[in-house]
């Protein structure tokens, strides 16, 4: 064999870096375009995410009119600014936490139920790809679910603070980021619990409601579960996204000074993915070891 | 078979507990934060429900959601996984009267719902230090139990809802978010526009709930006395499950007719 020959050899055998970044670009899209297809089966879908969160709105501001002094008796645009932007802003958080638990981490159960999940690793397909283009699902779609949150309240219940917009977009990059690695641990722990992880997505996010202070400052929590509350950077992240399109009011930020909150935010943005996914990459090689891939 | 299977899964059964209590303290330390304190929060509190206890009246909502919910659940999404795994059509094709395999499923979930909810509003009483033995025990019971035989109707009706639309869990998912606010889950009906106050009673937890809590905490029933909201449930009683079983054997047999059963 010439040289000639061992070099277009090689060449057939190992794609160059543009091309083999080309070759897992193409397979990402199409990876997105089958979650995109999926999810456009399902129409009732679509709608039912939409009212319910008009529904999870309206459930959360009458329980905050329960407790205003005027309450009941003056109902429109009743919630303070504050109230509302602590509400709303860890309202958007929670959609994003809650869908990546549910769509990254209990997806990959939901293909093992419908025995896809062995076909779809059988494939020469990037798994990496195919967690990645759940992301973009979450991104798109809780994205406009928050957009449309956002524009209810503004218009039916009271004006939002909205301040600091382009620092707030970009602490809600970082803790997206973040939140998908939840999301790649929660898929690995799912391949080896595999009927639990339902449990504990359930129990999880009930748990990061608490602790994160979705819907009200973290100065309400007793002194046991702030301490808790400190010792989770989504936490901060959620402190630090609030206070900052709030316009930071007295006593906001409520976990550390804003500045040591961002350090927190981009270092849980950066960090947690990269352990997310090679937690979920051990979690595969056992399963595959084990043969317990399609188990369930 | 399905409480066999339930106990395997013995870490469903502890959320399913630990779930009210969660639910619950979302408004509870949302209301203190507002008020500025708890006293505060129970002085503002009565004056929109007329009790002072909100810790008990957001207990009693949150687990009787749970019941609510945890009916729906049992039977929508066992025919939902039944469809996944492929054994819903198998199961049609057993000699086994469907009633008895839906009275089945059903009176699991009533066991299991009702041991949860004595758990748990005890276990809630305990975390947020409220007496959970106070008012009119007997007939909070008595609403409670009443309430559940509706809840098979409203199971049925939404098993036939899943048979046919078949995206369960968008349906629950939604269907927990309007369930708990036509109920009241955290604030007394009354808040509402007389048009969404009347759509609430037709709906029988909303009967359910205001009868447990004013049998508790004393905060008034819809017709001032309990004998009449408690004979609405009964009314209640004999319409939803007739209803319900109806409508679920009529889509059931057109589906069966277009060979829909173990489509998915």
């Amino acid at each position: 064999m010439t040289n000639e020959q061992i070099a277009n050899d090689k060449s057939q055998r190992a794609p160059s870096p543009f091309v083999n970044f080309h070759l897992q670009f193409v397979i990402f899209v199409e990876m997105v375009r089958k979650q995109l297809i999926v999810m456009t089966r399902y129409p009732v879908d679509f709608v039912t995410s939409f009212v319910q969160i008009f529904f999870m709105i309206l459930l959360f501001t009458f329980a905050t009119i329960m407790f205003e002094p005027r309450g009941a008796t003056e109902m429109s645009g009743s919630m303070t600014s504050r109230t509302g932007g602590v509400m709303m802003y860890g309202f958007v958080l929670f959609m994003f936490a809650s869908d990546t638990l549910w769509t990254i981490g209990y997806n990959i159960r939901e293909e093992q139920y419908q025995g896809t999940l062995e076909s779809l690793y059988l494939t020469p397909a990037s798994k990496f790809a195919s967690l990645v283009s759940r992301v973009t699902m979450i991104v798109v779609w809780t994205g406009l679910l928050s957009v449309a949150a956002v524009v209810f309240v503004q218009l039916f219940l009271g004006r939002l603070p909205f301040q600091n917009v382009g620092l707030g977009a970009l602490l809600l990059v970082f803790t997206l980021s973040g939140m998908f690695g939840i999301g790649f641990a929660f898929a690995a722990y799912t391949l080896l619990v595999k009927e639990s992880a339902q449990t504990t997505a359930n129990l999880l996010q009930f748990t990061i409601m608490i602790v994160c202070g979705m819907f009200f400052p973290f100065h309400a929590l007793p002194d046991v579960l702030q301490s808790i509350a400190r010792l989770v950077p989504l936490s901060y992240a959620v402190d630090a996204f609030r206070s900052t399109l709030m316009g930071y009011p007295p006593g906001f930020p409520e976990l550390a000074s804003i500045e040591t909150e961002i350090v927190i935010v981009v270092a849980f943005g950066i960090l947690m993915p990269i352990i997310g996914y090679w937690l979920y990459q051990r979690a595969e090689r056992h399963a595959r070891v084990t043969g317990s891939l399609a188990e369930f | 078979m399905r409480l066999r299977i339930m106990s395997r899964y013995p870490g469903g059964n502890l959320i399913d507990i630990a779930i009210p209590t969660f639910i619950a303290a979302m408004p509870i330390l949302l209301g203190q934060a507002i008020g500025g304190g708890a006293a505060q929060a129970a002085a503002n509190f009565q004056q929109n429900t007329g009790t002072t206890n909100y810790v008990a009246y957001l207990l009693i909502g949150s687990n009787i959601f749970m019941i609510v919910s945890g009916t729906m659940w049992n039977v929508g999404y066992w025919m939902r996984r039944e469809q996944e795994t492929g054994t819903l059509e198998a199961l049609y094709l057993a000699p086994t009267g469907r009633g008895s395999i839906l009275l089945g499923i059903s009176l699991y979930g009533m066991i299991r719902t009702l041991i949860n909810f004595m758990i748990a509003f005890a276990l809630g009483s305990l975390v947020f230090r409220v007496n959970p033995l106070q008012g009119n025990i007997l007939l909070a019971l008595a609403f409670l139990l009443v309430g559940m035989v509706p809840l098979f109707g409203i199971a049925l009706l939404y098993g036939a809802v899943i048979l046919r639309v078949k995206e369960a869990n968008a349906l629950i998912q939604l269907a927990q978010w309007v369930v708990s606010f036509l109920m009241g889950l955290f604030f007394p009906i009354a808040v509402f526009p007389i048009w969404l106050r009347v759509v609430a009673m037709l709906f029988p937890p909303t009967w359910m709930n205001n009868g447990v809590r004013a049998s508790l905490l004393g905060v008034g029933y819809f017709f001032q006395h309990w004998y009449f909201d408690l004979a609405v449930l009964g009314v209640f009683c004999v319409i939803t499950p007739w209803f319900g079983y109806w409508l679920f054997t009529r889509i059931e047999h057109g589906i069966q007719r277009d060979a829909g059963v173990g489509e998915f």
